[in-house]
């Protein structure tokens, strides 16, 4: 029972990176150092892959600890390392993520 | 609780969720929490040429906040179940 | 660790808070609390297309306004240090009636877990696992 409801929330994500999505459409890859009920996420080593139609994905650093408010979080993702070196993110073309519209 | 007990019962299954942001996610479900917060294993993104966000995720935690529909596998939804426990609901 | 915790710590810190509508708010945090509403002193404001500046010598931000906030590094190992210390001053507080075994470390962490996690199982127990079978019925 312990390890089913471990499962429902983020807690097998502490100390791994993770790629967030946000409600305003950034897309934030960092390391999860914290969570709490409402989502509120505790972010390390941060940086923003910025997309765009015309260039690559454009890596930029953030650097430090960030708390993302849980309001504004869409989408937590595991990265997966192999698959995400496997990505040639120079050559991936794609407009930013819409806002979420409530 | 009505659809948080539902959701459970869909665990295991594939599903496909629409975001409020127009990113639909297929993939097993793997858990969902009285917010409706989803957890999804296994996930291809639909139009996956359009939304390259995710390549590099295999397995994602969906807040509940942000769905739009949750797309549910054919024949997954027990009709006389649902009526029965919807009816109980009401009645409190 | 909860974020609220760490915000908590970084209070006397420069901080920098972005709203959802953009602006970001630089200076130096005097006090925040549980609905993550925080109060600045000496503060830079900055519009959303960075063009713009104001210096504002102190603001008070609703929580729910807030995109995020960026603490300085040093916080992050500040909250450690402190849950450390609090534990080592009542070591037995928290091993009462929880169920928890062992000490020291990762304690601070763990018992977030175990706290919101626990509530969450009670309520799962109680409707899910023991009614399946004749069960769906009942537990929806």
């Amino acid at each position: 029972m312990a390890a089913d409801l471990q499962e429902a929330g983020l807690a097998s994500l502490v100390d791994t990176t993770i790629s967030v999505i946000t409600n305003d459409g950034r897309n934030i890859v960092g390391i999860l150092r914290g969570y709490d009920q409402a989502t509120n996420l505790i972010l390390d080593e941060c940086h923003e892959r910025v997309y765009s139609s015309k260039s690559g994905v454009d890596q930029v650093v953030l650097g430090g600890l960030h708390v993302v408010r849980g309001d504004n979080i869409a989408v937590v993702g595991e990265l997966d390392d192999d698959l995400d070196q496997q990505l040639n993110l120079s050559q991936i073309r794609a407009a930013p993520l819409k806002a979420v519209q409530h | 609780m009505l659809f948080y007990s539902y959701f459970k019962t869909l665990v295991g299954k594939e599903v496909t969720v629409e975001l409020k942001n127009d990113l639909a996610i297929t993939g097993t479900l793997h858990s969902v929490d009285q917010y409706l917060n989803v957890k999804l294993n296994n996930v291809k993104v639909v139009n996956e040429a359009k939304y390259p966000h995710m390549m590099s995720v295999r397995n994602c935690f969906i807040r509940g906040s942000v769905v739009r529909y949750v797309q549910l596998p054919p024949g997954s939804v027990d009709i006389e179940i649902l009526h029965d426990a919807t009816r109980r609901e009401a009645r409190g | 660790m909860l974020p609220l915790l760490l915000l908590k710590t970084a209070q006397k810190h420069p901080v920098l808070v972005e709203l959802k509508n953009g602006e970001t708010y630089n200076g130096h945090m005097v006090q925040c609390d549980s609905w993550m509403n925080v109060h600045l002193r000496e503060v830079i404001c900055t519009s959303k297309d960075g063009d713009r500046f104001w210096r504002i010598p102190e603001t008070y931000i609703r929580g729910n306004t807030i995109k995020y906030l960026r603490v300085p590094d040093e916080v992050i190992d500040k909250v450690k240090e402190e849950t450390y210390k609090r534990d080592e001053k009542r070591p037995n507080v928290f091993n009462r009636g929880r169920g928890m075994r062992g000490r020291g470390g990762g304690r601070g962490e763990g018992r977030g877990q175990m706290d919101g996690g626990g509530r969450g199982e009670g309520g799962r127990g109680s409707g899910g696992r023991g009614n399946r079978g004749r069960g769906q019925h009942q537990q929806l």
